[in-house]
């Protein structure tokens, strides 16, 4: 029987046109019906050089079907090289070439002689989610663009972590997680955001190693770049937000790194007497009021469920409830994800739940006895469960409707700091 | 059982734009045959064009602005039939078929391929059998 899913938390691998959008300069060209960027492009903060409105589109239509779109793909292809600047084109198929089966890779290989690269990426909705769809961009720039170096570039590290746009976040993570690692003496690249595009990605094949720090998205790609230039990975699951993580995370990346350890921890103990100095002033706060919610739940994807539900437990002593993944994580990927839920502080375990139907979630969550108000950290989609039962909500993942974000970040010390306080701002407000 | 509308000059090539075409080759289509069923003549006819077209655009058929005039009357001419074929369709033109859900496909190349394609396509999605190749 036909199934409906009740608002899903991602969209089609066609939405991977954000991940392109996000290396500078970089445009991609949908093969697609017209239309699909408008519905994809979600949110705001996606306006700049290049923005979703102005992506080349090959607009097909049902002649297209009929008798195959690659002309046209063709003709977009060579007048998107004619009228716009950029350093970077990847195509983009959506979901109707790739079942009249138009062979895209034969009419991008016309262009291998272009004076800017063109690749392309099969990103067809049936393929799976944007959380596949980026992974698809990564390896297609991986496959098409990358060649192995003999030489490499001392402590050069590859940061590979969140989806950009699809995480309200991604540009203050990244920005985050490259200033811890420079604060190792390392050197960061980041093929995302301010000032990162297409010499970042020449450098890749050149870095010691790289850095996934996400509990599955990137995973292959990580894979393949060892695979293909020789590059061994550091795969850290855990988003190190606050403390806890982020000293967990400066010695794990310290250690493989072959950083002095008596470095690593300096750096920690500053960073640690200025978190905990903090912490202590806001104590009162913290212990004395009973405003807090004793158990909290997080719905979101693997990355942000997996990271704030280590820290509210292991940084602020909250209990957890069940926590709700819903990226639609490969089967592959769960038992382990599973296991880093019942790996933390106290003693205590959470139960993550892999589900992608909100309207299960909801029930599961009008179930729980959650011990006084529940702290709820989702969705949009979730504020009003949670103000029906009378919770504290703050809304984290996508679809974000109630905030702006513009280099915000909850990565590392400064990140759990900034949760502390949008968390405990909406706890206050329920005297105010 | 449909019909398609085809705008060739010579039975052989797919050769005419939609304005230009003297004639549209009606092909009948069943379930597994594929005729030749009449040939279909546009006559043109500048005084009643005029006349009739209250736009005052006075250039009578086929000048691709879908004023109401010629253009119109081809419409028509190919009213029963599912969609139509030929080398160039006007944007204006394209809507009057829209709304007779008459599907127009522009493409240069042989009838017989032509044909084949949409014979196919259509009877994927009669039989709700999937596109995939």
């Amino acid at each position: 029987m036909a199934k409906l899913l009740d608002k899903q938390r991602y969209k089609c691998a066609l939405a991977a046109m954000q991940t392109v959008q996000a290396i500078t300069r970089a445009i991609p060209i949908l093969h697609s019906g017209p239309g699909c960027a408008q519905k994809l492009s979600d949110g705001i903060g996606s306006s700049g050089y290049f923005s979703p409105n102005i992506f080349p589109c090959t607009s097909i239509n049902e002649k297209d079907v009929v008798f195959g779109g690659v002309k046209k793909l063709d003709s977009t292809i060579e007048n998107a090289l004619k009228v716009i600047d950029a350093d970077l084109y990847v195509v983009l198929t959506g979901c109707i070439p790739e079942i009249v089966g138009d062979d895209v890779g034969e009419t991008v290989s016309h262009y291998e002689d272009a004076e800017k690269p063109v690749i392309f990426a099969s990103t067809a909705g049936f393929k799976g989610n944007n959380y596949r769809g980026h992974e698809q961009v990564i390896n297609a720039i991986t496959e098409q663009l990358l060649e192995p170096s003999e030489e490499k570039e001392e402590g050069l590290v590859n940061i590979w972590a969140d989806v950009p746009y699809q995480d309200l976040f991604w540009l203050g993570n990244y920005r985050e997680l490259a200033k811890l690692v420079e604060e190792l003496g390392l050197k960061p690249n980041v093929i995302f955001g301010y000032g990162n595009g297409i010499e970042n990605i020449k450098k890749i094949p050149k870095a010691q190693f790289n850095l996934l720090v996400s509990p599955w998205v990137s995973l292959t790609n990580v894979k393949k770049l060892e695979q293909k230039l020789g590059t061994p990975y550091l795969y850290i699951p855990t988003l190190p937000v606050g403390a806890f993580e982020t000293s967990r995370f400066l010695r794990t990346v310290g250690e493989f790194a072959g950083v002095d350890s008596e470095k690593v921890e300096r750096i920690i103990s500053e960073h640690e007497k200025y978190y905990y100095y903090l912490i202590e002033r806001y104590a009162d706060l913290f212990l004395e009021t009973r405003v807090m919610a004793k158990q909290f739940s997080v719905i979101g994807d693997a990355q942000y469920t997996l990271g704030i539900t280590k820290f509210l437990v292991n940084d602020l002593g909250l209990i957890p409830a069940q926590q709700f993944i819903t990226d639609d994580t490969p089967k592959q990927y769960r038992e382990a994800i599973k296991a880093e839920f019942e790996n933390l502080n106290y003693g205590l375990k959470a139960e993550a739940v892999f589900e992608t139907d909100s309207y299960k979630i909801h029930e599961a969550v009008k179930a729980h006895d959650y011990h006084g108000y529940p702290l709820i950290l989702g969705g949009y989609y979730d504020k009003e469960v949670t103000n029906e039962l009378d919770g504290h909500f703050l809304n984290i993942t996508w679809p974000v409707q109630d905030k702006v974000v513009l280099d915000e970040s909850y990565v590392g010390y400064q990140g759990g700091i900034k949760l502390i306080e949008d968390i405990y701002s909406v706890a206050v407000q329920r005297w105010n | 059982m449909y019909k398609i509308a085809v705008a060739s000059s010579d039975g052989i090539n797919i050769d005419r734009t939609f304005g230009a075409t003297e004639y549209f080759t009606i092909y009948e289509v069943s379930e597994n045959d594929c005729r030749e069923l009449e040939k279909r003549e546009y006559i043109s006819d500048t005084k009643a064009v005029s006349e009739n077209c209250g736009s005052g655009c006075n250039k009578g058929c086929g000048s691709g602005t879908g004023c109401g005039g010629g253009a119109d009357k081809k419409v028509e001419l190919i009213s029963d039939c599912r969609c139509v074929v030929c080398t160039k369709i006007g944007f204006n033109i394209q809507k009057q078929l829209e709304r007779r859900a008459i599907s127009a496909f522009d493409v240069g190349c042989t009838v017989a391929e032509a044909l084949e394609k949409i014979t196919d396509y259509y009877a994927k999605i009669d039989s709700h059998t999937s596109l995939r190749k």
